[in-house]
């Protein structure tokens, strides 16, 4: 059981480096929260603060009632899980595995029955006598996640755990992690910079940017309602398109986005929101998959552009897009073939466009 | 490739002269190993060998290198000379320092001596490492104001000279009370040693993870605990160099043991063995025996802890 709340939180070095600015975080038990943002936006140093491996420069950090400012990590109950998977080189993997539970002076039998347990659940339990060295990285990871799990601890930390794996191992072990939150019942606490991973395993993801937390919410809300331009660029492959032009409000319920020969009449409820916008320079954002071919667009819907470079993926295809001299990238179906320089219309969702202020990245409509 | 292609203008087949080449390489390096492995072997080996002889054997042209008749009597001296048996001008003019029954005044503080020195030199191993490495893993994992000035200042220490010390540290010893102590040396050598020991420490500590450390203390080590059962098994290799470098730079020590020591209460090796030097009469085969002696228990240490020091010992711990 473990709840975990910043108030006010900051994280500063003796080097002068404001790692982490005026945290507030409520971490629900039970619930399973990443962290997500590109290195150096603070993301590691407030795990290791949850951990007790870092200290709180100011501000209070609270499990379920009780302030662990303080608290060194080996009286917090938390496991953590390491990038680098950070076995001990020198005990087997038995031992590693067992190393917390003896540490708690746990009885032996009880340490040797949760140990084999783990191994069994995590398929390990051939390797028990092995040493990190005689370990392929995935045995590695699976040994550094048993050594957490036996634990049993209220709060379960990852920093960045799959990192070092390959794809296909990655995409396996996510999958392994989700069941492991289910079984376990727990606080997951989830530090990576892989968009996928946080769409995947996230309650709720947590976006940061320079140590300031730049949107809150479910992995819908932030993939579907980005607060920012730096969160709607961070999650999406290919990344979101922008496009900056000028707002024209018709009336109350109408306006328009235009740009060159561009026009995209935008939905109602967008144009309400805009109303008191008319002329504002803002920065349309359309996602890479929010376009259609095939569909026959009305008025108003259309993007029109010379095709630059086409990128095959398998399931579909990218299209390079030249527009005023910007390059846009969308995703569409490969129906069709393209070659370079044929001139492509696709017709926008309008229902998806995500309007941004141009100047402070901030949206104008969620 | 045809043969042709590899056969040179001058007729001379190319591979053969490439296996030429190879061995002439061979040759220059191996009579280049002998030649510092005689340089480096001789005078232990001449010390070892002429332990075993007679005085006359000794100062015998041309040398023996191999003894024609070896002798342990300059051992039996060694260990016979007693605090009983006074050594006066009259008693010695009655040896023979030909034969090498001839005993140099000082010669009952050999075995004291060497006691002193294996004391002294053990003293500063422990108290290295117990002041050493939790210095060590304090400097090198713990991030503090003023770390880097204090690694640097530690540096520093061993840049200066020790004779550039003996008057400060004999004015302190003098203040102490600790003339002619064993605890003069173990302090100053401790001053002398401990830098270098952290110094060794903190770059191997450095070389371990950061996520070992903190993997430990999540686990619920402390940070004594972290140190102790997770960086000490790994640190084996620099400690043996800590324990090494120590006893030895200690067994060695002459400068600061010859101004703090006075009687065989703390006189070490080193200076009881100069002193057969400054005798009336010299006797080599004494002095030799004397020496094999010295050179004993530091090749024990050595042949002991060479063995520990694998690399490797991290592998496995974070992802290479």
């Amino acid at each position: 059981m473990a709840r975990i709340r910043f108030e006010n939180v900051e994280k500063k070095y003796a080097n002068g480096f404001h790692a982490v600015k005026d945290l507030n975080l409520d971490i629900q038990d039970k619930e399973f929260l990443v962290l997500l943002g590109p290195s150096g936006c603070g993301k590691s140093t407030t795990l290791n603060m949850i951990a007790g491996l870092e200290e709180v420069s100011d501000g209070r950090l609270m499990f379920d009632d009780m302030l662990v400012n303080y608290t060194p990590p080996h009286k917090r109950d938390v496991a953590m899980v390491f990038q680098s998977y950070a076995l001990y080189p020198h005990k087997t993997v038995y031992d590693n595995i067992a190393f917390g539970l003896q540490m708690r002076k746990a009885p032996r039998d009880e340490i040797d029955r949760r140990v084999r347990d783990a191994a069994q659940k995590l398929e390990i339990a051939h390797l028990l006598d092995r040493r990190p060295s005689q370990l392929s990285g995935g045995q590695r990871q699976r040994v550094a996640l048993g050594r957490a799990m036996v634990r049993e601890p209220s709060v379960f930390l990852m920093d960045e755990p799959l990192s070092n794996l390959d794809a296909a191992l990655r995409i396996s072990m996510r999958a392994e992690i989700k069941e492991l939150h289910q079984a376990m019942q727990t606080t997951f606490v989830y530090v990576t910079h892989d968009q996928a991973e946080a769409l995947t395993l996230a309650d709720r993801i947590v976006v940061m940017r320079d140590g300031v937390v730049q949107q809150v919410g479910s992995p819908d809300d932030i993939y579907e309602r980005p607060q920012n331009t730096f969160v709607a660029s961070f999650l999406g492959n290919p990344p979101i398109n922008y496009i900056d032009g000028t707002i024209e409000v018709t009336d109350s319920s109408t306006a328009r986005f235009v740009r060159g020969d561009l026009a995209l009449t935008l939905t109602e409820a967008t144009a309400r929101k805009l109303a008191d916008c008319n002329g504002r320079e803002v920065r349309l954002g359309i996602r890479a998959e929010d376009v259609d071919e095939t569909a026959q667009g009305g008025e108003g819907s259309v993007i029109r552009g010379k095709v630059n470079s086409v990128l095959p993926v398998g399931s579909d295809q990218f299209l390079g897009f030249d527009f005023y001299g910007e390059e846009l990238f969308f995703r569409v179906g490969k129906d069709l073939s393209h070659r370079l320089g044929d001139d492509v219309a696709l017709s926008v969702d309008l229902n998806r466009l995500h309007v941004f202020d141009k100047d402070s990245g901030k949206t104008l409509i969620w | 490739m045809s043969d042709k292609t590899l056969t040179q203008p001058g007729g001379i087949d190319y591979r053969r002269r490439q296996r030429l080449a190879r061995l002439a390489q061979t040759l220059v390096i191996l009579a280049g190993a002998i030649v510092l492995t005689i340089y480096v072997l001789a005078p232990v080996t001449w010390l070892v060998s002429s332990s075993f002889q007679t005085e006359a054997e000794i100062v015998s042209v041309p040398p023996h290198w191999i003894p024609d008749e070896p002798t342990l009597q300059n051992f039996e001296a060694i260990f016979s000379a007693t605090e009983e048996e006074e050594i006066t001008y009259e008693t010695r003019s009655g040896q023979d320092p030909a034969s090498g029954g001839f005993i140099p005044s000082t010669a009952k503080n050999l075995l004291p001596a060497m006691w002193n020195s294996f004391l002294v030199a053990t003293l500063v191993v422990i108290l290295n490492l117990l002041v050493g490495v939790p210095a060590a893993y304090a400097l090198a994992k713990i991030r503090f104001w003023g770390r880097d000035a204090s690694v640097y200042f530690i540096l520093i220490t061993r840049v200066i000279p020790d004779i550039a010390l003996v008057v400060p540290f004999f004015l302190v010893i003098k203040n102490l009370g600790m003339l002619d102590t064993i605890g003069s040396l173990v302090l100053t050598y401790l001053a002398v040693t401990v830098p270098f020991s952290v110094f060794i420490l903190v770059q191997y500590f450095e070389g371990l993870p950061d996520e070992l450390d903190k993997a430990a203390r999540v686990d619920g080590c402390s940070r004594f605990q972290a140190l102790v059962r997770v960086f000490l098994p790994l640190s084996l290799p620099s400690l043996v160099a800590v324990v090494l470098f120590t006893f030895l730079t200690s067994w060695n020590e002459f400068l600061l043991a010859l101004m703090f020591t006075q009687t065989e209460a703390s006189q070490t090796l080193p200076i009881v063995l100069a002193a057969f030097t400054s005798d009336f009469t010299i006797s080599f085969s004494f002095i030799n025996a004397a020496g094999v002696l010295a050179i004993v228990p530091p090749v024990i240490v050595a042949v002991i802890f060479e063995r520990y020091i694998v690399s490797g010992l991290t592998a496995g711990a974070v992802k290479g």
